[in-house]
């Protein structure tokens, strides 16, 4: 496939590109759901294609096909130019590419036992059993479970010389409680919520997950919400497990330091960015307990990789440090404009579309303590865990989070449970106040599968680490 | 420039997966799709894409087992590799007791009208678009957005005999302009062929806006009568859809509608239902099993009548199915993609000039659900919010964050515009919908722009 990649790298140099890279992409994704120990679905899909993107006189092109015949690689790559020519009609500065060293070479994701491989049978049988313990709960409606796994490969030849190979497979598995009455719908989710705990990495990772083992309490609690007090309404001490900082950390920090959002050339369709290019070292961001990293090459993580869709590099970026923000993610393109580098952070959805700039592994660093030492630390305040619901303004400034369930916490221990919680605040206010980050103990690498960016829609699976968190005078319990 | 496969194409392929040994039956849903997207940011083309791909998503029977495959390897051969893979699968897992059979042989409603145009549309003749566009902005003002045509075509053929087969075309072009001191404006258009739209009155329209909200003041949050223009009417009708209008979500209890056939939900003056056959909208004339579509009234003058189903949830609901499944396996279960809202018999002046004092909101942003069963959702306002005083727009105002219960919303409109418009919804299908007045709606927080 590779040579695929070189033939429409060299045809669209031909047609007259002074740039040009050829991406082949497969993907392969199973995914099983479970309800109640019926099958709710199972299946399959497989997608095969090739995109060539050009630079033609500063301007970019961009065609991508299903089919491989030479003739279509050469229709495709004539197209591409086209498309380029004809962005100049609008003059604009043209494109200045960072400069990068041409690489080859191939890159695997880390992996012990290859999910594909598994009997289905087998997959089956743990969704089965896992619902069965929590229809053991009385009162419970549903019991869902659900198995998710992708592969891509990926092969990239540029006009520079950069020819690439790599394979990513991921996986991850989640079960789900919900309980049904009196105008109420209360649902918990384990390891997460939105199909549970994904990571690149295979079977062994969702042998792990203990979705069998915790079924129970999981529908136990479901049930027990139903009858459980609303999360009163008032500013309080927040602390938010590591599944939800995982979130608060993707949408009011991930996304406001995407350097093409900060460029507007987003601004459209899911806006821009409060985040200014002239802010690096200067912005004061959050409490100097908070350091936030981008980090490609993490083990496991949904943003891993040897070379982004560019052949940059993966690099772990410091984004904020202490307190301060220092860097955004990047691409060739964006980099040159404020005089950087790439990141390396370009990522396409598949073969069809453009790349754009996409997360990495975006992790808050561990501070000290668990989170049983954070909640034992608290006098007053609510803890919720495992989110619902998000949503953030088009500058990433005013958001609003719904958790599954969450406790007052007093003295130090959990006691009343709540239901229907969520916060809302000011992302540099909300990070300001932050002034307790658990330790490595508690500090998971999550995955989040379904970040949607750009026109035409791209899916994106991004990886965040986080730790909980403590956070003061926060607006919980908002009600409409 | 790709071209439509047709039927007969569609149909041969399709047999290498329907003729599959060992299965009791077959579902292939073809969709072959090509199309550009011009994107543009400060005044520029930035980002310009074409594509086409061509899929099948097959789906075998056996025992009342159900596996679902799906490859773009559009050949017989990859049809049968395909339709191996789901038979595969359906070997594995238990019958499932609700299956209902495939969608029986039935004609569907004639599909829209395809048009060549559009369908072929150069990469020049969108940047000419783009640049009509962009040529409404004045000094100081830059315009982002997107200027996309498609083509498509979609069939669907089982082993009961049903074949069904549409091609389509759209257009749109849809523009955020901003500048000056917090200026921000939007507008965009949805049609079936480029020759309905004009790209310069979209980004005029836009333009204005944005003109007419610079230098936005702070307002309290609160309780506040707003005017609700079309794009902002989508995100509630377009969640609604979600945690409303579903069959399977309805029966199950999920739905805010759960256990309220026949109850009034709205005002009297609100009136939804879904047609894909109608004109105004972008719709397939069957669903993604086969089932031919039609009018479906969903809430008839306030009163809540009925959720749409497909073949499985109206089996398990004693109902018939309205042809409303998406692609399987789809556990979240039939969906209304097509929705409108009846018009009603005010413009957005009369709206405005019968208010004392409340909100004009342009659209909403990034909007999700905060309390399913009592359908409460948050999001924010953006590219033009305005204070109302006296009957007459005063300023425009900073962006609020909104938490609202939609069924509220409806239950409290007091005026319905008389001009409909689709519009699009972040996350959902666009709905042709008119502008709203609501007497009341919760501002709950606000942002600084």
């Amino acid at each position: 496939m590779l040579d695929v990649a070189k033939q429409a790298m060299q045809a669209a140099r031909s047609a007259g590109a002074d740039y040009a890279d050829g991406r082949v992409v497969i993907d392969d994704e199973e995914s099983i759901t479970v309800r109640n120990q019926e099958m709710e679905g199972i299946d399959r899909s497989t997608s095969q294609g090739l995109g060539i993107r050009v630079l033609v006189n500063g301007y970019w092109g961009f065609a991508a096909t299903a089919r491989q015949e030479p003739e279509e690689i050469e229709r495709t790559a004539r197209l591409a130019v086209e498309i380029a020519k004809a962005a100049s009609r609008l003059p604009m500065d043209p494109v200045v590419l960072s400069e990068v060293e041409p690489v080859t070479g191939t890159w695997h994701s880390p992996m012990q036992v290859d999910p594909f491989n598994v009997p289905l049978e087998e997959k089956v049988a743990m969704l089965m059993e896992a619902t069965r313990r929590m229809q053991s709960i009385q009162g419970l409606a549903f019991g869902e479970g659900g198995i998710d796994l992708f592969r891509r490969r990926t092969f990239l030849a540029t006009s520079e010389g950069t020819e690439i190979e790599q394979t990513t497979v991921q996986s991850g598995a989640g079960i789900e409680a919900t309980a049904l009455g009196d105008g109420e719908m209360q649902r918990r989710s384990f390891p997460n919520s939105f199909r549970g705990h994904v990571s690149a990495a295979g079977w062994e990772h969702i042998l792990t997950l203990g979705l069998i083992e915790e079924a129970e309490r999981i529908g136990t609690e479901a049930v027990e919400l139903l009858s459980a007090e609303e999360c009163p309404s008032e500013v309080t001490t927040l602390v938010l497990d590591s599944g939800q900082v995982e979130l608060q950390i993707h949408e009011s920090i991930g996304h406001p330091v995407e350097l093409d959002r900060v460029l507007g050339m987003e601004e459209a369709y899911a806006g821009s960015s409060f985040v200014r290019p002239d802010d690096r070292g200067r912005l004061r961001y959050g409490s100097p307990l908070i350091s936030i990293t981008a980090d490609a090459s993490l083990p496991g993580g949904l943003g891993s990789f040897g070379w982004d869709d560019e052949g940059v590099p993966a690099q772990r970026v410091p984004i904020i440090v202490d307190g301060v923000f220092q860097n955004f993610i990047s691409s060739r393109e964006t980099a040159s404009v404020i005089g950087q580098t790439s990141s390396g952070a370009m990522r396409a959805d598949g073969w069809a579309h453009y790349p754009l700039i996409r997360m990495t592994n975006i992790s808050i660093e561990p501070r000290e303590g668990s989170l049983a030492d954070i909640i034992g630390d608290t006098k007053d305040g609510v803890f919720l865990s495992t989110n619902t619901s998000w949503s953030i303004d088009d500058k990433r400034v005013n958001f609003q989070f719904g958790c599954e369930i969450a406790w007052r916490i007093e003295d130090g221990r959990l006691t009343t449970m709540y239901r229907n919680p969520n916060y809302t605040g000011i992302t540099t206010e909300f990070w300001g106040s932050c002034d307790a980050v658990g330790g490595r103990e508690d500090w998971t690498l999550w995955g989040t599968p379904n970040c949607g960016k750009g026109q035409p829609d791209q899916v994106a699976r991004v990886g965040h680490g986080a730790s909980p968190a403590r956070f003061r005078n926060v607006q919980v319990g908002v009600r409409g | 420039m790709p071209g439509l496969l047709g039927p007969d194409e569609v149909r041969r392929v399709a047999d290498a997966a329907l003729n599959l040994p060992g299965a009791d039956g077959v579902e292939v849903l073809f969709m072959h799709e090509w199309g550009g997207l011009t994107r543009f940011a400060s005044s520029s083309i930035h980002q310009s894409t074409h594509r086409e791909d061509t899929g099948l998503r097959i789906r075998v029977v056996k025992e009342g087992r159900i596996g679902v495959a799906a490859s773009n390897d559009f050949s017989p051969e990859g049809a049968l590799r395909t339709a191996e893979s789901a038979l595969e699968m359906a070997n594995v897992v238990a019958p499932d007791p609700l299956f209902p059979g495939l969608a029986p042989p039935a004609p569907t409603p004639d599909p829209p009208a395809f048009d060549e145009a559009t369908a072929s549309t150069t990469p020049e003749q969108r940047a000419d678009g783009v640049a009509e566009l962009v040529a409404q902005c004045p000094e100081g003002f830059t315009a982002a957005g997107a200027l996309e045509t498609l083509a498509s075509e979609v069939a669907l053929a089982n082993t009961e005999g049903q074949f069904c087969y549409a091609p389509s075309s759209q257009a749109s072009v849809t523009t955020v302009v901003t500048g000056g001191d917090g200026g921000a404006g939007f507008a965009e258009v949805f049609a079936s062929a480029t020759k309905a739209f004009d790209p310069a009155a979209v980004g005029k329209r836009a333009a204005d806006k944005a003109v007419a909200s610079r230098s936005p003041r702070d307002l309290d949050p609160g309780r506040y009568t707003v005017v609700l223009e079309p794009s902002a009417v989508s995100t509630l009708v377009g969640f609604l859809a979600w945690i409303g209008f579903g069959g399977r979500s309805l029966f199950e209890g999920r739905s805010c509608f759960s256990g309220k056939e026949g109850e009034q939900v709205a005002a009297p003056i609100v009136s939804i239902y879904d047609d894909a056959t109608a004109d105004g909208t972008l719709g397939l004339p069957f669903d993604f099993e086969g089932v031919p579509r039609s009018r479906v009234d969903l809430i008839d003058r306030g009163v809540f009548e009925t959720a749409v189903y497909d073949l499985r949830t109206a089996k398990q609901a004693g109902k018939r199915t309205t042809g409303h499944a998406l692609p399987p396996p789809n556990p979240e279960g039939p969906f209304p993609l097509n929705l409108f809202m009846a018009p009603g018999d005010s413009s957005l002046e009369d709206m405005i000039a019968s208010t004392e004092r409340g909100v004009l909101v342009t659209r909403f942003h990034y909007t999700n659900v905060v309390h399913p069963v009592e359908s409460t959702i948050t999001g924010m306002t953006r590219d033009g919010t305005f204070l109302i005083e006296n009957g007459e727009i005063a300023h425009p105002v900073k962006n609020f964050r909104f938490t609202q219960s939609i069924v509220e919303a409806l239950k409290g409109t007091e005026m319905v515009g008389r001009d409909t418009e689709l519009a699009s919804e972040f996350f959902f299908s666009a709905s042709r919908v008119p502008a709203l007045k609501v007497s009341s709606f919760n501002f709950s927080g606000r942002s600084d722009h």
